[in-house]
């Protein structure tokens, strides 16, 4: 595939986005980026985003739905933040122990799933009942609060985001892309039976995607929290939204993924979600506009995505016709 | 092996449809035999607390006054619901409680009050709000009800009172720019939209202005329900509404939207008509001022304390005391009727904590497991009182009047 | 041993299985006698209160069952529940009917789900994805709704206008009426075969001339007829509708599918009542719970292991080298 093609389709929908949100603000007189707050805002969103899409794709590409990442984010935030908070630490620290915790609680799941081997979608409910339990349990249903902590607060910044956001990406990249595990994890996704009977350890494997997808909901519901320092409970399960938030970009990432990486496509997806997120914000759109928006978008995407030949096809004709 | 699925299957239904048939009218509830004086200890009782919500620091400390102040002090045994969403919820809950032979039930929940009293009052269970109050038109139709205890709470007048004062607080000394915080305004929760409406009356009177052509309370509640409970930012006279979020998305774009209201340079103060601490006080800058009306928590002193709230209205725990006192004393067989024979209904405010200091004496009473604001002594007194003794119990609601009542 | 006795002794085995959710919903009526008595609980209310509190589970999940024969989910039942039961509601007050009522409910929530089949059929989309844009769609369509009534922040039907059918033989009667419905469909009409050959095999379906895209149409039809009665009994039960009317009620169905021994990936071995066992049992599993007064998080926890414990009992049995997706 020629460069420029590449290039095309790797940037085009959030380069089209990113004029589409421009000037829907320049038509209502706002600028999209008027301060410094609003690049905050938006590295935020990317960040976030991401985080959520790379830990639903490891799992959700080798057809294993997850409802229990938003409750892996839950328990590992509060736990760190319970941790830091009674020992005086900092956010690095905070931080890290998140991915940690997160990281042993995805390892958990994974292992729940491949000792019971019922279907991940079933074993994912529970355990997201069980954290979320577990959750509320540690906390006595009171969440953890650091409003008054200027330092655990103090981490949000954009350079600090921008590093999580790089380091993750290059971790997918590396780690799914250019070693043997990655590897092995593509044979699976794509014949699973056939990859079982050349020999690969499926068990490891789907350990260790958990594992992964697990730190990286840790780190998510690190910045979460940091965001604006009280950590929420949920119960029945609350948790399951920050999944939703996730789909648009990993479509979008999936598209990408057909002229580059995927990974980049995933992040490029984040972006894409993350410019209609400021969007809403410096328009002040309310929440059943940004439901049915939202809603909308991502069913005119995966269209156009399942039906590209079509389209493509209806445009040849109407070029041979003229 | 078919068979024996089909047959138990059957024999399942066989013993529910039985069930059913021998299903009467089995009444639970009903009063004692008379006391007559103090309340009867010498049986337990049951009652079942109806919450719409088991997670906010609110709910958290009205239960851990019942379960860890009442129940230890008197013979009675809290029975919690979960989480009640809507009406659905709340009968069916209500149902589990009067299975589990439950005297009483004291709500917190108000997806549908009056579903709730007819339910109580069919199978003779004793029902009461708390922290709240019906509608005139709802009190009128049920006041009759022989199993309707009454209720005590903050009326509507009440919610937009605590709006209008802490507004009037942040005014009266000189402060013009505000943002707000709405909370659930937007899915026409009354409490929150009478607490806005409170605010943006006083900013009116403070800014010789009007708010979407509304200056006092009854226009401008209507003006809010006018415009969807959807609130925008607005110039009011001299004063400004400089920003506005509402609704609890929790999502990147509410944060975001948190976040440029609360970093917008001229906004002197920020109001909530709840929850400001998680909306805003991770957000706010050091120069601004920020008020809450929600409850006394060790987080929320911990923010006056540091200075990053400065105006709490809130509920105390003990609130809840005179009408677990009333149920009880109706379920005994000494009810509390008005002079006409009716269910009471009793208007009771929060207090209002404007330092540290105060936010932090209030706090210690108030989560006090040995001796809250309403201890066993205080609420005995009530027990098979008259209406006008409880009534004026109630209504010394204040920090300093319950201090008085104390002693 | 002798191959008849081993081949028997597999049967037998199989079979047991097979019936692990059953026994599971016996076992878990056992616990909540047991419990009853030692408590002192009224029994008979008990049974009234766990028909009423399963009733509209299991007539929503039943219809899901065709969906999720196919392979396919919904994660959106529980919002169009919401929104058929608020236009029915819109309806009555409009009509005074409580013919209409249902008729509107059923016929609003068999629109939703045709909008979502038909969706997902032309544009060729995943279903599942579908159904969480019209989860998101129908949300902020309730809110609409709600603010469009002008009656604050609920819809209200006048109770005396349900009170009528708003007791468990009526209900009992709709629930078996559409339950007999449903397995005629599913176990003795050519649909439920067509259904079953879908879910379990799409390639082979589709070589042997079944259209996929007509038999979805027709599973989320008739799992909108499940959502209309659904609403309608919802609207009986509970006659002011909000913003958070059956917000649960999608997870209650997954649940509910899933506890009942049914396979989520469909196929041949779907079961038509296992969306009413597990219906059921999550009831009793939540009058158990309240019954022990268990802290919320613990009885959450409790729930959850209990879940994945009777799940696994009754799908045990049909394991693989390779891990289940």
């Amino acid at each position: 595939m020629k460069l420029g093609k590449k290039l095309t389709g790797t940037l085009a929908i959030p380069v089209i986005t990113l004029l589409a949100v421009w000037l829907i603000c320049s038509s209502k007189g706002v600028a999209l980026f008027e301060t410094q707050l609003n690049i905050l805002t938006f590295v935020r969103a990317i960040a976030n985003v991401s985080l959520v899409t790379f830990a639903l794709a490891i799992n959700l590409n080798s057809g294993r739905f997850d409802f229990s990442v938003g409750s892996v984010a839950l328990l590992s935030s509060v736990i760190s933040a319970k941790i830091v908070l009674a020992l005086n630490l900092g956010p690095v620290a905070m931080l890290l122990l998140s991915i940690v915790f997160g990281a042993i609680f995805g390892l958990i799941s994974g292992a729940v799933y491949v000792s019971v081997k019922l279907p991940p979608i079933i074993v994912s409910l529970a355990i997201a009942l069980f954290y979320e339990g577990l959750a509320f349990a540690l906390t006595g249903g009171h969440g953890v609060s650091f409003a008054n902590s200027a330092n655990l607060l103090s981490f949000s910044t954009i350079p600090n985001l921008l590093i999580i956001i790089v380091i993750a990406v290059l971790f997918m990249v590396v780690v799914f892309d250019h070693t043997r595990f990655g590897y092995e994890y593509k044979a699976l996704q794509s014949g699973q039976k056939v990859a079982v009977n050349t020999g690969i350890k499926e068990i490891p494997n789907a350990l260790i995607c958990y594992t992964i997808a697990g730190a990286f909901m840790g780190a998510q519901g690190f910045i979460s929290a940091t965001t604006n320092g009280t950590i929420q409970m949920s119960l029945n399960f609350g948790s399951i939204s920050p999944m939703f938030m996730a789909f648009l970009p990993m479509f979008i990432g999936g598209f990408i993924g057909r002229f580059s990486n995927d990974k980049m496509g995933y992040l490029l997806g984040a972006v894409t979600s993350a410019l209609i997120s400021l969007l809403y914000v410096r328009l002040n759109v309310s929440s059943s506009v940004q439901q049915i928006v939202s809603a909308l978008l991502l069913v005119c995407f995966l269209i156009y995505l399942n039906n590209e030949g079509v389209i493509r096809g209806l445009f040849v004709r109407k070029e041979r016709a003229v | 092996m078919k068979t024996l699925k089909r047959l138990t299957a059957l024999l399942l239904v066989v013993v529910m449809v039985f069930s059913l048939a021998a299903c009467g009218s089995k009444e639970s509830g009903g009063n004692d035999s008379a006391q007559t004086s103090g309340p009867d200890d010498s049986q337990n009782v049951k009652i079942g607390v109806l919450v719409s919500d088991v997670t906010s620091a609110e709910a958290l400390a009205f239960r851990a006054y019942y379960e860890e102040y009442i129940q230890e002090q008197y013979n009675v045994t809290f029975m919690y619901s979960d989480e009640l969403a809507d009406a659905a919820a709340e009968a069916s809950a209500i149902d589990n409680f009067i299975a589990n032979n439950c005297k009483a039930i004291i709500s917190f929940a108000s997806a549908d009050r009056p579903a709730q009293i007819e339910q109580c009052e069919q199978n003779g269970v004793y029902y009461a709000v708390a922290t709240g109050t019906l509608t005139e038109e709802q009190y009128e139709q049920y006041k009759g009800y022989e199993h309707y205890v009454g209720a005590i709470g903050p009326d509507l007048y009440t919610e937009y009172m605590a709006g209008y004062n802490m507004a009037k607080y942040y005014l009266d000394q000189g402060y013009t720019k505000f943002g707000m915080f709405g909370g659930a305004t937007p899915y026409y929760t009354e409490m929150h939209i009478y607490r806005a409406a409170g605010m943006l009356v006083a900013m009116c009177e403070a800014g010789n202005g009007t708010y979407m052509g509304a200056n006092d309370m009854g226009s401008m509640i209507g003006a809010i329900y006018g415009a969807g409970c959807q609130l925008e930012p607005a110039v009011i006279g001299d004063v400004e509404l400089v920003g506005y979020v509402a609704g609890y998305d929790f999502d990147d774009a509410w944060f975001g939207k948190l976040a440029a209201v609360a970093n917008d340079p001229s906004v002197e103060v920020l109001l909530a008509v709840g929850s400001g601490q998680t909306a805003f006080a991770g957000f706010k800058q050091a120069n601004q001022k920020l008020g809450d009306i929600d409850c006394y928590t060790a987080d929320s002193v911990a923010l006056m304390e540091s200075g990053t709230l400065d105006y709490l209205a809130g509920k105390f725990s003990a609130s809840i005391g005179p009408v677990f006192i009333a149920v009880l004393s109706a379920v005994q067989g000494h009810p509390i009727r008005t002079e006409e024979g009716n269910a009471f209904a009793i208007s009771q405010g929060y207090w209002v904590a404007t330092s540290a200091e105060q936010a932090k004496e209030y706090f210690e009473v108030d989560s006090s497991k040995t001796e809250p604001a309403y201890t066993r002594a205080m609420l005995d007194t009530l027990y098979g009182a008259s209406y006008s003794d409880l009534e004026a119990f109630v209504q010394k609601y204040s920090f300093e009047e319950i201090k008085e009542l104390a002693k | 041993m002798g191959n008849d006795t081993l081949i028997r002794k597999e049967n037998r085995k199989a079979a047991l299985f097979r019936l692990a959710p059953v026994m599971g919903l016996v076992f878990l009526f056992a616990v909540f006698l047991i419990l009853a008595i030692i408590k002192d609980i009224n029994i008979p209310y008990s049974f009234k209160n766990i028909i009423n509190q399963s009733v509209v589970v299991v007539v929503a999940a039943t219809g899901a069952v065709f969906i999720y024969t196919l392979g396919s989910f919904d994660i959106s039942l529980g919002a169009s529940l919401c929104v058929s039961a608020l236009i029915g509601a819109m309806a009555y007050n409009v009509t005074g009917s409580v013919l209409v009522m249902l008729l509107v409910c059923v016929g609003v929530a068999v629109g939703i789900s045709l909008v979502s089949s038909v969706l997902a059929s032309v544009f060729n989309l995943p279903v599942f994805v579908t159904t969480i844009a019209m989860l998101s769609l129908l949300s902020a369509l309730v809110l609409v709704l709600i603010g469009a009534n002008g009656t604050g922040d609920v819809i209200q039907v006048p109770a005396a206008a349900v009170r009528g059918i708003n007791n468990v033989w009526f209900k009992l009667i709709v629930m078996v009426l559409y339950l007999a419905f449903c397995i005629f469909l599913f176990d003795f009409m050519k649909l439920g075969r067509k259904e079953k050959f879908q879910g379990g095999n799409p390639v082979c379906a589709k070589l042997t001339g079944l259209n996929g895209k007509k038999l979805a149409i027709a599973a989320f039809a008739i799992a909108g007829i499940g959502v209309g009665l659904g609403a309608f009994l919802t609207i009986t039960y509970a006659p002011t509708l909000s913003r958070n009317t059956a917000s649960s009620v999608g997870m209650d169905i997954i649940i509910s599918i899933v506890f009942g021994g049914m396979p989520v990936s469909g196929g041949a071995r779907s079961k038509i009542y296992s969306a009413a066992i597990g219906a059921v049992s999550m009831t009793l599993l939540n009058q158990i719970m309240l019954t022990l007064s268990l802290d919320s998080g613990v009885g959450q926890m409790v729930k959850a292991m209990i879940f994945i414990l009777v799940v696994y009992i009754s799908m045990s049995n049909h394991k693989g080298n390779i891990l289940p997706r």
